[in-house]
């Protein structure tokens, strides 16, 4: 099998998101690599449109399309988001259509996750993961990951896969919604943030997708990568509050999310049964994001009457999500010593710098205050 | 309104505006007796045949057999490139047209559609129905009688991640659209502060295009009157989509497309107001009125507005050469264009 090349062409699956489109940026506009976006709809392509590049429009399921646009390409590197169940699917077709194209290396985005949130102290690559975390979000991505490991045992595609924590950066939603929760007057931590952050700034990021997709030896590992520094949340959330003009003060202390397995919804459990799933072979993917949009706007049913309530009541201490819960009770810093040790990586951004970065880009996203 | 008699028209272009939009107004408007549906346009089938079926209405895959029909009006709902070419042939075909925004790929497009439409004694509508929403005829209002006191400045945000359903990526290739987010959201904004306060004297203008279309753009004007305007526009990030007046006795928040609605908060007073735009009182006690119009009803005004015009032999409340002349504002902001930095 061939080594990855840079002198190719490399895809990138899921290029206007967060991740896809910083690993364009520093790819394409940094590093001069040929790169080719794909996404999944024409209107995916607003920003991706800043720069004249050669992209294609192909669903991350859709074997027959993604394949067209992979051919041609030596790497494919996989940022796409899904549901669950998407998650899973996309690991299959992502690895048939990188072996029908010919692409030579396919890079997988997995997720820290896969260890959990709050992985036991100890915890590496080469702790076993399982597929019965609470949060269903895990289990996809340890059935992807499971997935990706039995098919490339033909040989036909190298795959390496990175599990990134926290990702944060410009666009981030670990910035947006940290800034959105603290101006609304809703954000909370645990134990005043004192637990641990895996983070990963995009571009430390993006410096491991790039070693992934060109060290000969990554093929057929998953690499556990992060920030250089051990940061707790503290660390990460309270710059944010300091930036706004706020204080620790200004994070309640937070109700922990209860730790039950996350439920399906009976529309969730119907997809994933094998009558919706044939059926859905037949189903435009139109007629699908129609049929999902009804469900989810679905009313929820109706809450207790709250006229006889203060107003602006603070006796409701802010819930933390589940994922939230979890993270914030993380007592342990996930190494990346195997990365280090095969790819070579080494973060190029400190956090800190990583972050006021981000802070900066708060600032220009928001304009005018 | 009731025209003496449907105006037949032909709706030419079956994406996304025309299957959104048009296809909900124009229906109402038959329910009302005010146009009849004559053909819609299409060279893609499995645009083209949907829309038909929908509207009632014969399914054509050139302009030409369409205007066979002699249709009153022609809505022109394609890419920027083929308007112009399409307008001249309603023209020629004795029909008025209303274009979708832009008003063409260029301003010299633009201004040779209105000189057809003079030259042809036809009507040209520019399809900026923002004009018709309550709140901007409201904040019109506001301005030039100073009813709170002069505007002293305004910072308008508008935009969120894209999310307009394009059926295809026509709308990110420059030669088919040859701007992004200031000609797409943008020219509708720019349409409005030039109703509102007229030719700025001086602006600066910043996005963030590298070889291709904007995403972000940020124009900083300054008009006659002294008032300063901030405008902020994203396809990328999410914003408070706000148009904030700051007059010297009140600030207004006109959200976007909340056609009737505007927040007053007044001088003195120590809360705001949040309105929702209503026929007028009379001065005598009386039951409360009806609301006016809302997002989708100001586009149907439009429409309306345009049908009437064409029975009454008139010009529509916003003709051809408004159009032009905010493309035209959108090319000379891309000409003196800086580059904004990318995070």
């Amino acid at each position: 099998m061939k080594t990855a090349s840079q002198s190719s062409t490399w895809a990138i699956i899921g290029a206007s998101g967060f991740i896809g489109l910083r690993a364009l940026e520093g790819l394409h506009d940094r590093d001069g690599i040929a790169v080719r976006p794909v996404v999944r709809a024409a209107s995916s392509l607003a920003v991706l449109a800043r720069r004249r590049l050669d992209w294609r429009i192909a669903g991350p399921r859709d074997l027959a399309s993604l394949t067209g646009a992979l051919r041609g390409c030596s790497v494919c590197i996989h940022a796409a988001l899904g549901d669950p169940l998407q998650i899973e699917q996309m690991a299959t077709v992502a690895y048939q259509a990188c072996a029908a194209a010919g692409v030579r290396r396919l890079v997988w985005l997995s997720s820290a996750s896969v260890h959990g949130q709050n992985p036991a102290p100890g915890t590496d690559e080469s702790s076993p993961i399982h597929d019965r975390h609470l949060l269903a979000y895990n289990n996809a991505k340890v059935r992807a990951e499971h997935r990706l490991e039995k098919l490339s045992a033909d040989g036909r595609v190298e795959v390496a896969r990175l599990r990134p924590g926290v990702v944060f950066g410009p666009r981030s939603r670990w910035i947006t919604d940290t800034a959105a929760d603290l101006r609304a007057g809703r954000a909370g931590w645990l134990d005043e943030g004192r637990g641990v952050c895996n983070s990963i700034h995009v571009d430390n990021l993006v410096h491991a997708i790039r070693l992934a997709a060109t060290v000969p030896a990554a093929a057929g590992h998953a690499f556990v990568v992060g920030d250089a520094e051990s940061v707790i949340w503290r660390d990460f959330l309270l710059p944010v509050a300091t930036h706004l003009g706020l204080s620790a003060n200004d994070f309640a202390i937070a109700a922990p999310a209860a730790l039950v397995a996350e439920r399906e919804t009976p529309f969730a459990a119907l997809t994933r049964s094998r009558l919706y799933q044939n059926l859905g072979e037949h189903v435009p993917d139109r007629a699908k994001r129609l049929v999902k949009s009804l469900a989810s706007a679905w009313p929820a049913p109706a809450l207790a009457p709250g006229a006889w309530r203060l107003p602006r009541s603070s006796s409701n201490a802010p819930r933390l999500t589940l994922e939230h819960t979890l993270l914030q009770r993380c007592a342990w810093k996930l190494p990346h010593a195997k990365a280090a040790r095969i790819l070579g990586y080494t973060p190029p951004v400190p956090f800190a710098e990583g972050l006021a970065a981000s802070l900066a880009w708060l600032d220009f996203a928001e304009g005018p205050r | 309104m009731r025209a003496a008699s449907p105006v037949t028209l032909v709706l030419v272009g079956c994406g996304a505006v025309s299957r959104l939009f048009y296809q909900p107004a124009l229906l109402e408007l038959r329910r009302h007796g005010l146009v009849n549906i004559l053909a819609v346009v299409d060279p893609r089938a499995e645009a083209r045949a949907p829309l038909a079926v929908a509207l009632g209405a014969a399914a054509c895959t050139k302009l030409d057999e369409a205007l066979e029909l002699r249709p009153e009006l022609v809505v022109i709902a394609t890419p920027p490139a083929l308007h112009r070419a399409q307008a001249e042939a309603a023209f020629a075909a004795g029909g008025a047209v209303l274009c979708e925004k832009p008003l063409a790929a260029s301003a010299t497009d633009a201004d040779a559609m209105a000189a057809a439409a003079a030259r042809t004694g036809r009507l040209l509508a520019a399809g900026h129905y923002k004009r018709f929403m309550p709140a901007h005829r409201a904040l019109k209002t506001l301005i030039e009688r100073e009813t709170f006191g002069p505007l002293l400045d305004a910072t308008l945000v508008e935009g969120g991640k894209f999310s307009w359903p394009a059926a295809t990526d026509s709308f990110f290739q420059r030669e088919q659209t040859p701007g992004g987010v200031l000609l797409d959201i943008g020219v509708h904004v720019l349409d409005l502060l030039r109703w509102w306060l007229g030719d700025p004297t001086n602006y600066t203008y910043a996005d963030d295009a590298l070889d291709g279309l904007e995403a972000n753009a940020r124009l900083d004007a300054t008009f006659a009157s002294g008032a300063s305007v901030r405008l902020r526009l994203s396809r990328d990030w999410r914003t408070e989509n706000v148009y904030v007046f700051r007059f010297a006795r009140a600030t207004v928040h006109s959200r976007v497309n909340a056609s009737n609605q505007l927040e007053f908060t007044l001088d003195g007073l120590p809360m705001t107001l949040a309105a929702e735009l209503r026929e007028p009182l009379p001065g005598r006690p009386a039951p409360p009125t009806r609301a006016l119009d809302t997002n989708p009803q100001a586009f149907i005004a439009q429409l309306v507005d345009v049908c009437a015009a064409i029975r009454e032999n008139r010009a529509p409340f916003v003709p051809g050469i408004e159009g032009a002349q905010a493309l035209r504002w959108v090319e000379a902001c891309y000409a003196r264009r800086t580059t904004l930095p990318i995070h």
